[in-house]
């Protein structure tokens, strides 16, 4: 039934999560990420310069952020992309992974042999001048995301958006608690301390998540990501262009699963649900011949969006990593047990990059920073935060929006994961 | 390229101002800011009661008609902000909440007020009971839901009062 051509990823550039890059605009941030992709490529063996690069798939979440409308056509310009195809992508917190799945598309359908896939995000420049600083004016910019009407003024915003189907799901289950959540930052910000692009580094204990200042009840500080300026670049081929340019190691996507459920929280059926991972999830799974109910074994890892620790908590279930209502436990009764749960040497490590809450968020660069950094995993090139490959195969998830209603989630396989049942 | 990097940074701002029509959904709000009514509508056809209302039924694709919700209902979820965006930072800390209008199938998002703002006080299940400003413009920021049992002493107050 499927005619779309196999797809792989063969060369990965992130540049450094940081808070602020007061030496970098968007644009170059942007050139400096398609640049390590390049040379990445050129390490796994493709002999590439941005002049064989056949069309680019732009993640960008904000214009807001980056003081321009279109910011892709000028990007297009400063990375020498001029007379080639490129087309923007914009779907919140899910733009990275949303911009992998249509640079798939963009290979898959025969569009192109060589794709650039280029998430990039500058929020800092944005800033309060009532408060002298800028995480205000980047939360302001980020709710306009809120439905205008009905949303926004009633003082809606990130935090509160993602709160609500957690307290929602704790109403149901009893779970997650303030401590299994604080286990997340503790995972995530301790996981960041191996990864040198990570902008919150941290060794935190319970104790810190739970004394670190309130935001939005229940999360706490520590419990949030933090906003990052970045950028992250992947370069897909066909799978001739991969045997043509003698590619040593390339991953393949092999599953690309995305829906948006109601932006509006208030007409879910359950609030305590994001019915968009669910269904992202079972459809990446099938198109990868993976199983929903039994994932957990059939994968080494998972990048997943933890822009909140107790988000992190609910996509364990509606990934299929627990069954509904086990998330908190999963956690909890695992904490620092070598070999279970999702820590870094569990039976699922979750987020070995730090993720949002321990790497950084930088919104239209995340998504494919997790994509890039579970290839590099399966590659086994992640470096200190490098886990155990033995299945050869990894996810990467995004999601965002208003109630974070899109979700991506991306299958990888390395040659050997492939073959694997 | 040795010499130190200094960088140049400059204010700048976007605004755009706008006399946007609320369309479709238009009676909603001047029910609102002359009747403190809060219509909903009801699919011609399945009968899903909406709110925030649509005219049109997005799930079975047929009109709705509109239809006066009750002005009591019930949290379904809620929150308590206490660090915010640059508009709403002097309002912290406030209180934020799913309600289910009694009548209404979808919960609508609305600020909850409360003299006693803990989250047991806003928590799911709580019946609350909307208060509207003596003031109204037609918009959302017109009116708030209130913990049933503090209903009469908001309207007590000089800038608020009770609905139909």
């Amino acid at each position: 039934m499927r005619t779309m051509r196999k797809v792989a990823i063969i060369g990965v550039g992130i540049t450094p999560f940081r808070a602020r890059y007061l030496d970098k605009t968007y644009f170059e941030l942007a050139y400096d990420a398609t640049k390590l992709a390049l040379e990445d490529a050129n390490k796994n063996g493709a002999e590439i310069n941005h002049n064989n690069l056949e069309s680019t798939v732009y993640g960008i979440y904000n214009e807001l952020f980056e003081r321009q409308f279109m910011p892709d056509i000028f990007i297009n310009s400063y990375i020498g992309m001029n007379n080639k195809p490129g087309t923007r992508i914009a779907s919140g917190g899910a733009t990275g992974g949303y911009t992998v799945r249509m640079a798939y598309s963009e290979v898959a359908s025969g569009l192109s042999d060589l794709c650039l896939c280029l998430g990039v995000e500058k929020c800092n420049d944005c800033y309060d001048e009532q408060t002298g600083v800028t995480t205000p004016e980047v939360l302001n910019a980020i709710a306009y995301s809120a439905d205008m009407t009905y949303e926004y003024p009633m003082g809606m915003m990130a935090a509160s958006s993602y709160v609500s189907m957690v307290n929602a799901h704790y109403e149901e289950f009893g779970n997650p608690t303030e401590e299994q959540m604080a286990y997340v930052s503790v995972k995530n910000h301790g996981n960041a301390m191996l990864n040198p692009k990570s902008q919150a580094p941290m060794k935190v204990s319970v104790e810190n998540v739970l004394n670190s200042r309130i935001i939005c009840f229940p999360f706490k500080l520590l419990d949030c990501c933090l906003y990052s300026e970045a950028s992250a670049a992947l370069i897909l081929a066909n799978e001739e262009k991969v045997k043509e340019l003698g590619v040593e190691n390339p991953i393949w996507i092999t599953g690309v699963g995305a829906a948006n459920t109601d932006c509006f929280i208030g007409n879910r059926e359950d609030m305590g649900r994001l019915y968009s991972n669910i269904y992202a999830a079972k459809a990446a799974y099938k198109m990868a011949n993976l199983d929903y109910n039994n994932i957990k074994s059939q994968i080494d890892l998972a990048e997943l969006h933890d822009a909140f620790s107790g988000q992190e908590v609910i996509s364990y279930e509606e990934l299929g990593f627990v069954p509904f209502g086990e998330g908190g436990p999963w956690i909890e009764k695992t904490f620092e047990k070598p070999g279970e749960g999702p820590w870094l040497n569990g039976e699922l490590p979750c987020c070995p990059s730090g993720g949002l809450i321990g790497c950084g968020h930088a919104v239209g660069a995340t998504g494919i920073m997790s994509t890039g950094e579970a290839a590099l995993q399966l590659r086994g090139d992640a470096g200190k935060h490098q886990v155990s490959i033995n299945k050869g195969r990894a996810i990467s998830h995004s999601i965002g929006g208003p109630g974070a209603a899109y979700a991506a989630i991306i299958v990888m396989a390395n040659e050997e994961g492939l073959k694997k049942p | 390229m040795s010499e130190e990097f200094k960088d140049h940074q400059i204010r700048d701002v976007i605004k755009i101002n706008y006399k946007y029509t609320m369309g479709g959904q238009s009676k909603f709000f001047i029910e609102l800011k002359n009747n403190k009514k809060l219509l909903g509508t009801k699919c011609k056809k399945c009968g899903k009661t909406w709110m925030p209302p649509r005219i049109n039924c997005s799930d079975c694709y047929e009109p709705a008609d509109w239809l006066e919700l009750k002005q009591t209902g019930t949290i379904e979820v809620s929150t308590i902000v206490w660090y915010t965006t640059s508009a709403f930072i002097k309002a912290i800390p406030y209180g934020i909440g799913f309600i289910k209008l009694d009548g209404a199938e979808t919960a609508l998002l609305q600020g909850i007020f409360s003299e006693n703002l803990v989250p047991s006080k806003i928590k799911k299940g709580k019946r609350v009971k909307a208060v509207f400003n003596k003031q109204r413009d037609g918009k959302m920021t017109d009116f708030f839901f209130v913990p049933e049992d503090e209903y009469d002493n908001w309207i007590s107050k000089p800038e608020y009062e009770g609905g139909v």
